[in-house]
């Protein structure tokens, strides 16, 4: 009962806060300036274009560089001071680098497959990781909108994740495509690879069903192409968006400054959903999903 | 993007243009939640299902159960997202 009490005292005054808000401060009419989209938007920090090829500096690029950065030395940093008794850091690496070698790849390939792509889907599962987490990490990069401070014109702290733009899976995405078709033709041969699409069980169709069974298989392969980008890309952008709403967003845009008191803290359940699940989740499912793939492409029974 | 240079329609009326967005949007959303939210469940469920009947199997089922949760939500963002563009890229 008494837990109880506690319950309906903080929801009414969650409630009553914002209600007081409404009253103090009402309605200010929708705000035409604030652009949500323009969070996302890529400035030019450094602009390099080479014919039609635009290799501009911006935020992506920025936040590329420190998740690959980071990767790079988090993880040989790690591994050169190896000790007997592991400490803290230690054993959370030593936990992922379990789960990506046993669970991830052991799990899904055989022990030649495993041995030839553990590096690969490891470093995958990792840098995925880094990149997500480094998305919720507010860091001076928006310069969209300056914060004086004592005269020195600083860009407003923002979360941004290279995950968060579809270039970065895509391009994640094509070299898992490429690599578990070359995989599967190296196994199999060409025509036999191409003939194991074909599911068992079909000998007595004629030619006509078993073409268009074929087609279908093409394009479900053509499909993974979009759904194992647009899975990491629409998680992490959906997230951001989430924590800009629920942080202030939705109160701006609409002009109503109560709207803020109610989603405020909404905002932090989101961002311990995100960093302590979506985050890992997603590259854990990215590199699994490219091992199932690229499992499904060398496995002689199909 | 710009898709009003798909010739799917012509609106010419900036309040049926904006009303139009904001449709796609919730549609999109709210559609893509309720078919992602019904499958989700069906995955927690039946998980407990499975380990009601077999707790041995519990660390085995922990996995698969986070691919298909993953693979599942992912639907709810898909439709998500092509409401955003409809809304902010149009």
């Amino acid at each position: 009962m008494r837990t109880k009490t506690k319950v309906f005292i903080v929801l009414g005054a969650y409630l009553a806060t914002a209600v007081a808000m409404l009253v103090i401060f009402p309605s200010s009419g929708k705000n035409e300036e604030f652009k949500p989209q323009n969070e996302f938007k890529l400035e030019e920090w450094l602009p390099i274009h080479i014919g039609p090829l635009d290799l501009s500096l911006n935020k992506a690029v920025l936040y590329l560089a420190l998740a690959s950065g980071l990767t790079i030395f988090a993880m040989t940093w790690i591994s050169r001071r190896m000790a007997e008794k592991p400490n803290r850091v230690q054993t959370a690496v030593e936990l992922a680098y379990d789960l990506t070698k046993n669970n991830i790849t052991g799990g899904n390939l055989d022990t030649a497959t495993a041995t030839r792509w553990f590096p690969f889907l490891g470093a995958l599962f990792f840098f995925i990781w880094f990149s997500n987490m480094i998305g919720f990490l507010p860091l001076p990069i928006n310069t969209e909108h300056t914060v004086s401070i004592f005269g020195l014109e600083v860009p407003a702290f923002a979360i941004y994740a290279a995950t968060a733009n579809i270039s970065i899976p895509l391009v994640l995405t094509l070299v898992v495509w490429f690599s578990y078709h070359v995989e599967g033709i190296r196994a199999k041969g060409f025509f036999p690879y191409f003939a194991s699409w074909l599911p068992p069980g079909l000998e007595e169709m004629s030619p006509f069903g078993k073409a268009a069974i074929f087609m279908i298989e093409v394009i479900s392969h053509f499909v993974r192409l979009i759904s194992l980008s647009v899975r990491l890309f629409a998680n992490i952008l959906a997230g951001h968006l989430l924590l800009l709403f629920m942080g202030g967003g939705l109160a701006v845009l609409l002009g109503i400054a109560a709207l803020g008191a109610l989603t405020f803290p909404l905002a932090f359940a989101f961002f311990i959903f995100e960093v302590g699940l979506v985050a890992t989740l997603q590259a854990f499912i990215f590199s699994t999903l490219t091992a199932i793939y690229i499992g499904g492409a060398t496995s002689a029974a199909h | 993007m710009d898709l009003t240079a798909l010739p799917i329609a012509e609106v010419t009326d900036e309040g049926v243009k904006s009303a139009g967005k904001a449709i796609a949007l919730g549609v999109g959303a709210g559609l893509g939640s309720i078919g992602a939210g019904i499958g989700v469940g069906f995955i927690f469920g039946k998980e407990i299902e499975s380990v009601a009947r077999q707790p041995e199997m519990k660390s085995d089922l922990e996995s698969i159960r986070w691919l298909g949760f993953a693979l599942t939500e992912a639907v709810a963002f898909y439709t998500f997202i092509f409401g955003l563009i409809a809304f902010f890229l149009s």
